[in-house]
């Protein structure tokens, strides 16, 4: 990637970036009615002029913003209302809980998905290719909560092999105990993935078998296994790997989700004790954070993509 | 729907996929069907006209499985409609307390929920504002993001990179965040869920209008009818629109999915559809507490969920194999 277009992008990211969290600021806004009688319906008058000059109420629009990103860009995610914790405090023991979760989703979804895509394409148009696809279909129609439902119902609850509802404060236990709590979990989010994988890699590598390398690779006589592992998978992984890449918002959103039903102490279950508690200002903060994260995140796979395979660049910018 | 967007190479195998009906039929189709023939729109005709009967083609018929995927959509629909009309106990008032905890049984198919209210009344009745979400965000998106993307696609200039920018901004935000924030913030209730999932559906579809409506732009019917002194209103309405309809319906209809598992998701977390309105996503919310003694108030619901799914995303992929969407470039 040239200097030029990778200015360009840092120029957008910036962009996209300051908009993402002035929608994030905005969302106080969204609130019907004056919002510091919503924060706190219970606070003393001088409570309420405390918050209304934390939130700079009494402020320009502008200027509220701007004071609000320098605390965020600052790590002052702003305070809790009720017991008056810092946003940060909490922040520092929960997302590890969640980067873990969705690292081991991912990870599992892989292990899953590549010897399975590997092998249908291979075998594409053999009952176990068609056996496995109509089950990748069926996969990807149930609900990630749905599924994190019936494990908690019945590997949790009836047949008790792992535990449901950690809630621990603070979550790391010893390795053993920690992956008890974090199977189900991982699992209930991760099989959406491995069948939105598996499909992609299968097209990919079904494409990639039809080339005249992989034809050149069998006449050289080169085992299959070597050709389908080294020749084929690595240029067929490509649009996995990104796609892998982009899916980690999806996955913050289902994260959220199962987080709440298995009670992992993590980024969604503050985000769902804040919405119950109302706690807005927390919640604003969580917001905004996983948005910018997000952002970076996909801008990264974007710098990734390019420098990985300019010749994929090309054809997208001809498309 | 994430899939969808992000995913531009992905010949996925579809169920009964007629292999190339292509674009040309379609063509062919919006042109014959209903358009006023000018000489430019008949000449496209004839073109792809002889193309296509070079190859031989005919449509494919729909499969089983198509026909039980529009079967349990028409049973929903007419359910929702008709739901007053059904031999059914009253979904919010009417309670059988004798009948909690003890599963199904001839007088509650499905058994009744933690309060005694008949479970299948309320999944029944869920189906209005399940569908409703699903549907009333997907149009919204549909209307809303169809016309920026058309526009976008169209006019090239300051205008299609403005609503381009603008479009990114928005899918910035990963979906469910997005509309779990608008909702915690705006107040549940079902409007405002149906107007935080459309502010997530509308991206994604304008995404895919914007995209589709860039290349047929560049075709030359469209050339031919600006050359004819065709208002851009008409081009886009008349030439374009009908073109980029398929691409759009296929992931519409897959939207309606991902809106009713939205609403699911939005109601486990606290924020669904408000009580004692039912929806599949707040039935299933309230069975939680109780899921160990009663795991039906969770399961049924939630089956209705997957067999919806299900429905909707073969009949996305027959419209998309029907129309042969090419989601390269998409």
């Amino acid at each position: 990637m040239s200097l030029h277009t990778f200015a360009q992008k840092v120029l957008q990211l910036v962009v996209v970036l300051l908009v993402v969290t002035f929608f994030s600021f905005c969302l106080i806004k969204l609130i019907p009615g004056d919002p510091v009688s919503k924060i706190i319906p219970f606070g003393t008058n001088l409570q309420k002029a405390q918050l209304r000059r934390d939130l700079g109420l009494d402020t320009s629009f502008i200027s509220q913003y701007l004071t609000w990103l320098r605390d965020i860009l600052t790590g002052d995610f702003g305070r809790y209302y009720n017991n008056n914790a810092s946003v940060s405090s909490q922040l520092t023991k929960s997302l590890p809980v969640s980067l873990e979760l969705m690292v081991y989703a991912q990870v599992f979804a892989m292990l899953f998905a590549i010897p399975l895509g590997i092998l249908t394409a291979y075998r594409s148009g053999s009952k176990f290719d068609g056996a496995t696809n109509t089950i990748a279909f069926g996969l990807l129609a149930l609900p990630n909560f749905v599924l994190a439902i019936i494990l908690a119902v019945y590997v949790g609850a009836k047949w008790k092999l792992l535990p449901t509802q950690s809630t621990l404060d603070p979550f790391p236990l010893s390795p053993i105990d920690n992956w008890r709590y974090m199977l189900m979990p991982t699992i209930a989010l991760a099989v959406g993935q491995i069948a939105v994988y598996l499909r992609l890699l299968r097209s990919d590598m079904i494409a990639t078998l039809q080339e005249d390398f992989i034809t050149t690779a069998k006449a050289k006589g080169i085992p299959n296994r070597k050709i389908l592992l080294k020749h084929a998978l690595r240029p067929s992984s490509l649009t996995l790997l990104t796609v892998a890449g982009l899916n980690v918002g999806a996955l913050i959103g289902g994260a959220v989700v199962i987080e709440v039903i298995f009670g992992l102490p993590g980024l969604g279950y503050r985000i769902y004790q804040a919405i119950l508690a109302r706690e807005y200002v927390a919640l604003q903060s969580y917001v905004a954070l996983i948005a910018i994260a997000y952002v970076l995140v996909n801008f990264a796979v974007d710098v990734l993509y390019s420098v990985l395979d300019p010749r994929i660049r090309h054809v997208r910018a001809a498309a | 729907m994430s899939e969808q967007r992000r995913n531009p190479a992905n010949p996925v195998a579809l169920p009964g996929k007629d292999e190339g009906t292509a674009s040309e039929r379609l063509v062919a189709d919006s042109v014959l069907g209903g358009m006023p023939a000018d000489s430019a729109t008949i000449q496209e005709a004839a073109i792809t006209a002889m193309t296509a009967s070079g190859r031989a083609r005919k449509r494919a018929k729909l499969g089983v499985a198509a026909w039980l995927a529009i079967f349990w959509m028409g049973l929903l629909v007419f359910c929702a409609v008709f739901a007053s009309l059904l031999p059914l106990a009253d979904p919010i008032s009417s309670t059988d307390a004798a009948a909690i905890g003890k599963g199904s049984s001839a007088d509650h198919i499905m058994g009744v929920d933690s309060i005694g209210r008949d479970l299948l009344s309320r999944v029944v009745f869920g189906i209005r504002a399940s569908l409703e979400i699903g549907v009333g965000s997907v149009a919204i998106g549909f209307v809303v993001g169809g016309f920026l993307g058309l526009v976008g696609g169209y006019f090239k200039g300051r205008l299609g990179s403005l609503i381009a920018g603008l479009l990114d901004t928005l899918l910035a935000f990963p979906a469910l965040i997005l509309a779990l924030a608008i909702v915690a913030f705006l107040g549940q209730s079902t409007l405002n869920i149906t107007i935080a999932l459309a502010i997530v559906a509308t991206p994604i579809l304008a995404r895919i209008s914007r995209a589709s409506a860039l290349s047929w732009s560049e075709r030359e019917f469209v050339l031919a009818a600006r050359a004819q002194g065709a208002k851009h209103f008409r081009i886009i309405w008349r030439e374009i629109f009908p073109n980029v309809l398929p691409a759009m319906l296929s992931i519409a209809v897959l939207g309606i999915a991902v809106a009713i598992v939205a609403e699911g998701g939005l109601s486990v977390l606290g924020v669904g559809v408000k009580l004692p309105t039912p929806s599949w996503g707040n039935i299933i919310q309230g069975g939680l507490p109780d899921i160990r003694t009663a795991p039906n108030i969770v399961l049924f619901p939630s089956m209705v969920i997957f067999l919806t799914v299900l429905s909707l995303n073969y009949l996305g992929d027959v419209v998309r194999a029907r129309f042969d969407v090419r989601e390269s470039g998409l």
